[in-house]
């Protein structure tokens, strides 16, 4: 008996380091009622992105397939014709498709990606039932036509870019300091997160 | 190399530090890689010679204050050039800066992106920005310059490699160069589209990505492709190409620059561009069999035992002499060997690869090489031109003729002038006699068709000096089939006696390798009428033809790319065949089936690979056979052109196209344009005899079979009195009409103006 009131200090010892945390701030958050704010350069999901006018910017290149070191991007190119221009320019990709669980989320292909066409976005949400349906089609990847960026490379009058030079001058609309805003899903994203500022 | 006696012919210099000895007259850019050192160029090409207009391939020669080119500087002794150093460096910079001042630098989406000259050497010369602060002009990209090429005016950097390869090697003389200054443009002389049969090959020699190829056009990029080279076996040249094939698709073949034996680098718009026909969802996947007149999906395994079974049992009752098989000359050695020893082991002797019109494929002992064919002082053609035959073959003839100066003759020509200088006679005496005299060297080309001409050729040749024999057919593999003994023996029936006995009822199995005679043969009535009386007719092919519609067993066949073996082109030389492509998922090679088929036969041993191969092997390294044109082996045939029945009308003579012959042209809808139209072609005096004019449409007619609707083609060069009709084209089967029958012209409907052939 007398052994056991001995222990006693101890038990308070230890429930006074638990007790304690009651009055810490909680690591834990609601998700998926509340979200995390991520770092400002999460790399997840990806999206292609269109211009202003609505046209995509994805020339159909494979520049991001062949920069893509886990190989899981494949694109194939096809005509624009003056009936249906998808892209401006002559170029745009018939089928672009990223496996995202092959993907290992480098952002490499955005940094090959010459028009600013495919872009990561801080959304990483992708749980699914089956693999087939991690491979995200153009379907899946596509911003809405409203939701373009940037003004189209000057058309001439054949309906051909002026030069890909171009690309630079759009690619500083892009505001490195807003962060994802300039993309379509971080704009959804942001109407979506609740509570925990940074 | 001092001590090294100086002969007359050699010049000694010093190219970046290593003293080199090279003939005489030998360009910088070519002494150059004797040193393995490449100077960029763009248009220089060692197969056009040197034209000094991009001067890219600035060296520095000591001794001359300003730097030289090295594609138009020939060397001379003692000469010391620098093609690395700071001040050629600059040079090409400077170059470099000037080609790409209106270059649109739209690499990402140029189908050339990755392969271009004009990439590499930028970034291994160039600065890397440009002191022109104007803007790049603008010009039309994307034109439509015939059916088969895309041209970029904006990229095009002026080189002139495809005017001088229409001008110099296919001798075309279509493209020019329009306009003057920062204007000009790429564009054919008439403003009519770019077309004949070699326009592929501008694509290739293009050093930027000006001239693309349509069916390619943005399917790919470089480095997606994986690449296999093999022979083409389109046609029975043999050219050495490169497939290119991505997932499982076949995007484009390239040449093989270094395949100075055979096809000397180029390949014709046939071997290049039809391939879409192996993606084509009208292959046969499925072994078919006709069952109360229907045909019906079986497996592999029923469809060896129901053939295996339909020769046993008609060996069984009616002898081995009821059983037969033709092909071969669309197959590779291998499979050619194996058909006629297994056949052969039955029993079978009714073996024949002679589907077609063509009866003979050796070119006797006399046979020469392509480098012969292009050094003849004197060159005759008799029969089929081979410029719808043999089309890399053809251009070695325009290269003898127009460069080396031989003295071309065509004996009977069916088609119009050439566009080399040629002389056209009517009959071999009137060749003997049109021989130039001094001539020591005589090539002669025959298509293998009419035996009779064949003999008559054979007996003219004796008195040619340093004679070359060609036999251009028209199955690629026809002279290896004869090599491995796809011909019948003494006895045994060929191909015109097996179709009779098959009308009589006397052949009840007759098995069919990649064949279509009722397109191709030199009488479609009478080849349909024995077909439909062989009670157990197999057909193995890729698609549906008018032959396999006929047949009791489909099987589907592997194509070309898709199995591996040898194959013998036309001048004897045994090439490999590589696989590229997977097949569909059902589809075997004729080699597959006939082991499958083999092993219903436990009497037949058969042999193993090894042995196979040591056969094949030895069987094309025998010497070839020194029977001439017409005579020996062949002459068992049935004459294959019956004499002209005299009526009125004009004589019925049937010519190859290259994008006709084969029927696998007609499942790519994207060489749709390429195929030609079913003309009737007729000399000028015919078509005023008749009223017509090209572009007019009209029937004829001939012992009551009617063929609708022919486009005529006036051809000024053709003789009168006959009609020359595109063969093997489906639909519109010239062979409906038996040869060297006399057709009616009936029922002409005029074009509303004249239209250009």
């Amino acid at each position: 008996m007398r052994k056991n009131l001995y222990n006693v200090g101890a038990i308070l010892k230890g429930l006074s380091i638990t007790f304690a945390f009651m009055f810490k701030k909680k690591p834990t958050i609601e998700y998926p009622s509340v979200k995390k704010q991520h770092a400002p350069r999460f790399h997840g999901l990806h999206e292609l992105r269109r211009y202003a006018d609505g046209k995509e910017r994805c020339i159909g290149c494979e520049l991001c397939s062949s920069a893509c070191p886990a190989n899981a991007i494949t694109v194939i190119g096809a005509e624009n014709t003056p009936e249906d221009r998808t892209s401006p320019g002559e170029r745009h990709a018939a089928r672009y498709e990223i496996d995202e669980l092959r993907c290992i989320f480098c952002g490499m292909c955005e940094e090959a990606c010459p028009t600013d066409a495919i872009v990561l976005t801080p959304r990483f949400e992708m749980a699914d039932y089956r693999r087939g349906s991690f491979i995200y089609a153009k379907d899946r990847l596509l911003v809405p036509p409203g939701a373009g960026l940037g003004p189209a490379p000057d058309e001439r009058p054949n309906g051909i870019p002026s030069d890909l030079g171009r690309v630079a001058e759009v690619k500083s609309t892009m505001d490195i300091a807003q962060g994802y805003s300039a993309t379509n899903r971080g704009e959804t994203l942001k109407t979506q997160r609740k509570g925990l500022a940074p | 190399m001092s001590s090294t006696p100086t002969q007359p012919d050699l010049v000694h210099l010093t190219i970046d530090g290593v003293a080199v000895e090279v003939p005489k007259g030998t360009l910088i850019v070519e002494a150059a890689k004797t040193v393995k050192q490449e100077i960029p160029v763009y248009c220089y090409h060692p197969k056009l010679g040197p034209a000094g207009l991009c001067r890219v391939c600035l060296v520095e020669v000591e001794g001359m204050p300003k730097l030289q080119i090295g594609c138009n500087t020939p060397v001379s002794d003692g000469m010391v050039v620098h093609t690395q150093n700071a001040k050629v460096d600059t040079g090409r910079s400077m170059i470099l800066e000037l080609l790409l001042v209106n270059h649109p630098l739209d690499c990402p989406i140029c189908d050339k992106g990755g392969e271009c000259d004009l990439q590499d050497y930028a970034m291994a010369y160039g600065r890397g920005s440009s002191d022109v602060a104007d803007a790049k002009t603008s010009k039309p990209k994307g034109v439509d310059l015939g059916p088969t090429i895309v041209l970029d005016e904006e990229r095009c950097v002026v080189c002139q490699r495809c005017v001088r390869f229409d001008d110099i090697i296919a001798q075309e003389n279509q493209l020019v160069l329009k306009d003057r200054g920062a204007r000009d443009i790429i564009a054919t002389a008439t403003g009519e589209p770019y077309r004949h049969n070699f326009t592929g090959n501008v694509t290739e020699i293009c050093p930027v990505g000006a001239l693309t190829s349509k069916t390619y056009r943005f399917k790919s990029r470089p480095w997606d492709l994986q690449r296999t080279q093999t022979s083409c076996t389109q046609c029975a040249v043999g050219c050495q190409q490169m497939v290119d094939v991505r997932s499982g698709t076949p995007l484009r073949t390239m040449s093989v620059e270094s395949d100075d034996a055979i096809s000397d680098g180029w390949l014709c718009d046939r071997g290049r561009y039809n391939i879409g026909f192996y993606a084509s969802p009208e292959r046969i996947t499925q072994p078919l069999y006709r069952k109360d007149g229907e045909f019906h999906q079986i497996g592999w395994d029923d469809a060896f035992s129901l053939w295996a079974k339909a020769i046993k049992s008609s060996i069984a009752a009616n002898g081995a002499a009821s059983v037969g098989a033709i092909g071969g000359g669309r197959l590779t050695n291998e499979e050619a060997f194996f058909l006629q020893y297994l056949f052969r082991a039955l029993g079978v002797e009714n073996l024949d690869w002679r589907a077609g019109t063509q009866r003979q494929a050796g070119p006797g002992a006399s046979g020469g090489t392509y480098a012969e064919l292009e050094r003849a002082d004197a060159i005759v053609i008799a029969g089929e031109s081979p410029a719808e035959r043999a089309p890399v073959m053809d251009l070695r003839i325009r290269k003898a003729v127009a460069r080396n100066g031989a003295t071309l003759i065509r004996i009977a020509p069916a088609e119009g002038t050439p566009n080399v200088a040629c002389i056209d006679v009517a009959t071999v005496a009137q060749a003997i006699e049109a021989m130039p005299s001094g001539a020591k060297r005589v090539a002669l080309v025959w298509d293998g068709v009419d035996l009779q001409l064949g003999a008559e050729l054979a007996k003219a040749a004796s008195g040619w000096a340093g004679l070359r024999t060609y036999v251009t057919g028209e199955q690629a593999n026809a002279r290896g089939a004869e090599t491995m003994g796809m011909l019948p023996r003494e006895g045994a029936m060929d191909t015109l006696a097996m179709f009779a006995a098959a009308r009589e009822g006397r052949l009840d199995v007759l098995s069919l390798f990649g064949v279509n005679p009722v397109l191709h043969a030199s009488d479609a009535a009478p080849t349909r009428a024995a077909l439909e009386r062989i009670p157990f007719l197999v057909v193995s092919d890729l698609f549906m033809t008018e032959t396999a519609a006929m047949a009791t067993l489909v099987l589907p066949a592997k194509g070309a790319f898709e199995k591996g073996g040898t194959t013998t082109n036309l001048t004897g030389d045994v090439l490999p065949v590589n696989q590229s492509l997977q097949a569909p998922e059902s589809a075997l090679s004729d080699f597959e089936m006939l082991i499958g088929l083999a092993q219903h036969f436990d009497e037949v041993a058969l042999p193993t690979s090894e042995e196979l191969d040591e056969r094949v092997i030895g069987l094309c390294a025998k010497p070839p056979v020194a029977d001439g044109f017409g005579a020996g082996r062949y002459a068992s045939a049935a004459p294959s052109r019956p004499a002209p029945r005299p009526s009125d009308g004009l004589a019925v003579v049937v010519h190859s196209a290259v994008f006709a012959g084969g029927g696998t042209s007609a499942h790519d809808e994207r060489i749709a344009s390429l195929r030609p139209l079913p003309h009737a072609s007729l000399g000028a005096q015919d078509a005023a005899l008749y009223g017509l004019q090209s572009g007019d449409r009209i029937d004829l007619e001939c012992d009551g079979v009617l063929l609708r609707d022919m486009v005529v083609a006036v051809r000024p060069g053709m003789r009168p009195g006959i009609v020359a009709l595109t063969g093997g084209l489906p639909g519109r089967a010239a062979n409906s009409l038996s040869a060297g029958a006399r057709a009616r012209v009936v029922n002409v409907r005029k074009a509303a103006a004249p239209v250009g052939v």
